[in-house]
């Protein structure tokens, strides 16, 4: 048996790691600001009376761009990974992604729609045709993971293996959509779609902020509640049932949650892989498969680890930016690949 | 008490920048767009220049300022961290978003015309002028531009009345590899068209063709434009990668140009007037009558 670490030194130490990382998001950016003015303005900012002269562009940079950013990293991160414990716990399988109830392709089905289609519409509200992305993104991830939901149940029973599968043909069938829209597409909406499907942080205001905060919270509020359940499932379905679970409404709850929970990030940032996968991973092999721990320490760690990725994307090739997508996936791929080397050994 | 103060202060500030708006014009540029960079360069303000997207290739010396990326993908804060007075681009920068963090921070954001036609040049050059406080250069350069391509478009007009018009097709590629061809609405069809060519492709938009389809349009003129080789290299890549064009006309006669892929993109820029008058005197080989002037 593997040294595993307290759970209460676990959630601990990830709490501190996640103030130093807010902190850190809040004090480095391509504008050096002095540390000084940082702390000045951030007490501006939180309400406090004191003295602001020469303050007015650290508490712009810090209120407008950076604490937007920040906690749109936070909660992206944070919903990302804990719906990937949550499709690991449904599937019973470390592999699985939160893409694999097709809420990632449905998304990117969507914003397709949205940025190659956009003109088509014609007519928009003014008002609202900055958010037909987001609403497209977030439209189809739920649209589409709700059509997987609904292949995978014959005779009130949800079978999650067959679930998996229609998850993988609807992931082919939106990237075969995603394609023809690519080729219908001229010049300037291509690169907009690329960019969109690697994800960013960029441009975070709080108006478009506020709606994911709203799932963030509940999606992190409510699937903690059901560890003690998720638990039980890792023995098995009709083990679960025995235990007094009631296994299919836990599964409709994951994966409501997971469509709602990835929908909403992706809405709000673009597609960003690799999180969902490999936090839950790495908290699993720090703390062991328990869901009372894992939840709650891949909820820091997902935030942690999207906050750290972002000031690579924004500092790197400062003052251009890189897509976090980039980031996400030059760290999550080697990491995983170690996993996978360690594990065979 | 605080009100009163920030109040007073903000009128201060408001006057002091007015008055400073007519007094000196703005000293670090930013500009997001290759044909606006090459314009603000043209005009002189190159030294004011701190900062220039990826699509400012032109002229060389630009390549050596700081990059702020893509211009539809920009970042507030490293734009801001440029300390720049003034944003320039076009209609594509963006996100939209980042635009209204870079505005809110107090820096002049100009959005100007990318579109293919003479009057958004006349507006981007008078409005750079004034900038830049270059308005008489810049009435000029648009004086000569518009004499530039109105002796051409003459000059054309008149090799089409006694020539065959030839049938072209523009190839933009990476080193040779499944050209895309450039179809109705693109700013590669407006450079044809201008330079008295007959685009075959029917399509809309820049897309990819079979290598049957290519040989059946059968061009008089390939106008091919790379992205990663130049002049012979890109013509023996281009070949090489689609064996159909050899049994076209235009390789058989030997009528094959080359164009600067960066002359397509943003709008158009001051290389344009000498590009389109080497490819007019290449679709028109017998007249006799010089296009450069």
């Amino acid at each position: 048996m593997k040294q595993r670490v307290q759970p209460r030194t676990l959630i601990i130490c990830l709490s501190l790691l996640c103030l130093l990382a807010v902190w850190l998001s809040l004090a480095l950016g391509p504008v050096s600001l002095p540390l000084f003015d940082t702390l000045r303005a951030g007490l501006r900012l939180s309400g406090l009376r004191i003295d602001g002269e020469g303050l007015q562009q650290a508490e712009m940079i810090l209120g407008q761009i950076r604490l937007p950013r920040t906690l749109l990293g936070l909660a992206v991160g944070a919903v990302l990974a804990l719906c990937g414990v949550a499709m690991q716990g449904l599937f019973r399988n470390p592999l699985a992604d939160p893409g694999l109830v097709g809420v990632s392709a449905g998304a990117a089905m969507g914003a397709a729609v949205a940025i190659v289609g956009g003109s088509w519409f014609g007519g928009m509200p003014e008002a609202f045709a900055p958010y037909l992305l987001s609403l497209c993104a977030f439209v189809g991830g739920l649209g589409v993971t709700a059509l997987v939901y609904r292949l995978g149940r014959r005779d009130g029973q949800t079978n999650v293996a067959t679930m998996l599968l229609a998850g993988v043909a609807m992931t082919a069938l939106g990237g075969a959509a995603v394609g023809l829209f690519s080729y219908l597409a001229d010049d300037a909406t291509l690169r907009t779609l690329t960019f969109w499907n690697l994800g960013s942080l960029n441009g975070a205001s709080y108006d478009r902020l506020w709606p994911l905060l709203i799932v963030a919270a509940s999606v992190a509020l409510w699937l903690p509640r059901r560890a003690r359940a998720l638990n039980a499932l890792l023995l098995g379905e009709s083990e679960a049932r025995h235990l007094g679970i009631e296994v299919e409404r836990l599964k409709r709850e994951l994966v409501f949650c997971t469509a709602l929970g990835v929908g909403a990030a992706v809405a709000a940032a673009g597609l960003i892989g690799f999180i969902g996968l490999v936090v839950p991973h790495l908290v699993r092999l720090l703390a062991g498969p328990d869901h009372r721990v894992v939840l709650p320490a891949s909820l820091l760690a997902g935030g942690v680890l999207m906050l750290l990725a972002d000031l690579v994307a924004r500092l790197a090739l400062a003052p251009a930016e890189l897509p976090i997508g980039i980031v996400t996936a030059f760290i999550g791929a080697p990491f995983f690949l170690v996993l996978l080397i360690r594990g065979r050994s | 008490m605080r009100r009163p103060a920030a109040l007073l202060a903000l009128c201060a500030a408001l006057v002091a920048s007015t008055q400073a708006l007519a007094a000196e014009l703005p000293q670090r540029w930013v500009s997001a767009g290759g044909a606006l960079s090459e314009w603000v360069s043209a005009l002189g303000g190159e030294p004011r220049l701190v900062g220039v997207d990826t699509t400012s290739q032109h002229p060389e010396s630009l390549k050596g300022l700081p990059s702020i990326g893509y211009q539809r993908q920009l970042s507030a804060e490293g734009i801001l961290s440029l300390r720049p007075d003034v944003l320039v681009g076009t209609e594509e920068m963006g996100p939209p978003p980042v635009l209204a963090q870079i505005r809110k921070a107090g820096v002049r954001v100009e959005l100007l015309s990318s579109k293919a036609d003479l009057a958004a040049v006349d507006a981007n050059l008078k409005q750079l002028g004034m900038l830049l406080g270059a308005e008489q250069k810049a009435a000029q350069l648009a004086a000569d531009y518009h004499q530039q391509l109105e002796v051409l478009q003459v000059q054309v007009k008149e090799a089409q009345a006694s020539h065959k018009v030839p049938g072209v097709l523009l190839l933009v590629g990476h080193a040779g590899a499944k050209p895309l061809i450039a179809g109705q609405g693109t700013a590669g069809d407006w450079v044809l068209r201008q330079a008295g060519g007959r685009n075959l492709a029917e399509h809309q938009g820049y897309k990819n063709f079979s290598n049957e389809a290519l040989a059946a349009l059968d061009p008089d003129v390939v106008v091919f434009s790379d992205r990663a080789l130049v002049g012979e290299q890109a013509l023996q890549a281009l070949l090489k990668e689609n064996p159909a064009l050899a049994t076209s006309r235009a390789v058989r006669d030997k009528r094959l140009v080359s164009l600067d892929p960066t002359l397509l993109v943003g709008g158009l820029g001051p290389r344009l007037p000498v590009a389109l008058q080497d490819l007019a005197a290449a679709f028109y080989p017998a007249v006799k009558v010089s296009f450069t002037q």
